[in-house]
C-alpha cells in the first residue's frame, strides 16, 4: 500500500484501481516526434556557432579595448614626458638667462665702481 | 574528485525524449508547443551539463524543468488569453486515438479539464509513477499541498469519468 492508499486514494477498492490502471494506460509515455532529434541537435548546432561566434567577437572587442587602452595610455604618457621636457627646457634656458643677466649685471657692478673709484681720486 | 560518469547528451536525448515530450504535451496540450518545450529543455541540459551528476540526476532534473517550463508556458499563454486544450481537444484525440484506447483518450480529455497544479501532480503520478514526496520534490512544492492537489485532482477526474465514460461508453455501444 503506498502513500496514495494511505491517504485514502484507493480507498473504493477494486473499482478504484481499476480506474487508477485505466490512468496508468491513459498516461503512458507518447513517443515523441521524430523530428525533435532532429530538429533539437540542429538548434543545438547553431546555438553552438552562435556562442562560439559570440565569444570570438568579445575577444576582438576585448582586444580592440586593450589596443586602445594602450594608445591612449601610451599618448597620456608620451604627453606627460614631452610637457616634462619642455618645462626641463624653459628651466635650463631661464637659468642661462639669468646666469647671462647676473654676469651683465656684475660687469655694470664692477664699471660703476671703477667710475667711482676715478672720481673721488 | 573525478566523476565515473560522463553524460552523453545525444544519449540522455535518445533516452528521455519521450519523458519530456509527454510531460509538456499532457501539460499544455499543443503538440507544437510541446515540442518546442522539450528542445529548450534539452538544450537548457546541454548548457548546464557539467554539473549533472549522474543518469539519475539528469532524469530528476529533466522532470523538474520538463514541468516548470510547462508552467510558464502556460502561464504566458493564459497571459495571452489563449486556449491552449482546446487544440488538445480537437487534434491531439485524433492522433491519439491510434494508440490509446477510447476510454484512455476520454480519460486523457478529462485530465485537461482540471486546474493545472492537480494536472501537473497527476501526471507526475500516472505517467511518471513517481510518489507524493518525488513529486513534491520536482514540483518543488510542499508535500501536504501536493497530496492535496493528487486527492482533489483524482477525486474530479473520477466524478468527471464516472458521469462522461457512462454517457461515451453507452453512446458507443448504441452506435
Amino acid at each position: 500500500m503506498d502513500d496514495l492508499e494511505r491517504d485514502g486514494l484507493g480507498r473504493d477498492g477494486l473499482e478504484s484501481d481499476e480506474f487508477e490502471r485505466e490512468l496508468k494506460q491513459a498516461f503512458e509515455r507518447r513517443p515523441a516526434p521524430p523530428s525533435l532529434k532532429r530538429k533539437l541537435m540542429d538548434r543545438r548546432s547553431r546555438q553552438r556557432t552562435e556562442r562560439l561566434h559570440l565569444r570570438k567577437v568579445m575577444w576582438e572587442r576585448l582586444a580592440a579595448c586593450l589596443v586602445l587602452a594602450a594608445l591612449v595610455g601610451g599618448g597620456f604618457e608620451w604627453h606627460q614626458r614631452e610637457e616634462q621636457r619642455k618645462g626641463e627646457a624653459a628651466r635650463q634656458q631661464v637659468f642661462t638667462a639669468l646666469r647671462i643677466t647676473n654676469h651683465a649685471l656684475n660687469q655694470v657692478k664692477a664699471q660703476l665702481a671703477e667710475h667711482d673709484r676715478d672720481r673721488q681720486e | 574528485m573525478a566523476r565515473d560518469w560522463q553524460p552523453d547528451f545525444e544519449q540522455l536525448v535518445d533516452e528521455h525524449q519521450s519523458m519530456v515530450f509527454s510531460l509538456a504535451l499532457r501539460m499544455t496540450g499543443d503538440r507544437g508547443l510541446a515540442e518546442e518545450i522539450a528542445q529548450d529543455v534539452f538544450l537548457e541540459l546541454d548548457r548546464h551539463l557539467g554539473r549533472i551528476e549522474s543518469p539519475l540526476h539528469a532524469l530528476h532534473w529533466l522532470r523538474r524543468v520538463a514541468m516548470s517550463r510547462s508552467a510558464d508556458a502556460l502561464r504566458r499563454r493564459k497571459v495571452r488569453g489563449m486556449d491552449l486544450w482546446v487544440e488538445m481537444e480537437d487534434g491531439y484525440g485524433a492522433r491519439v486515438e491510434e494508440r490509446c484506447s477510447p476510454i484512455g483518450v476520454r480519460l486523457e480529455q478529462l485530465l485537461a479539464t482540471l486546474p493545472e497544479p492537480q494536472r501537473a501532480a497527476l501526471i507526475l503520478r500516472y505517467q511518471e509513477d513517481l510518489t507524493p514526496e518525488e513529486i513534491a520534490a520536482t514540483l518543488e512544492a510542499p508535500l501536504a499541498t501536493v497530496k492535496s492537489h493528487l486527492q482533489r485532482g483524482l477525486k474530479l477526474l473520477r466524478a468527471k469519468a464516472a458521469s462522461n465514460l457512462k454517457d461515451y461508453i453507452r453512446t458507443a455501444t448504441t452506435g
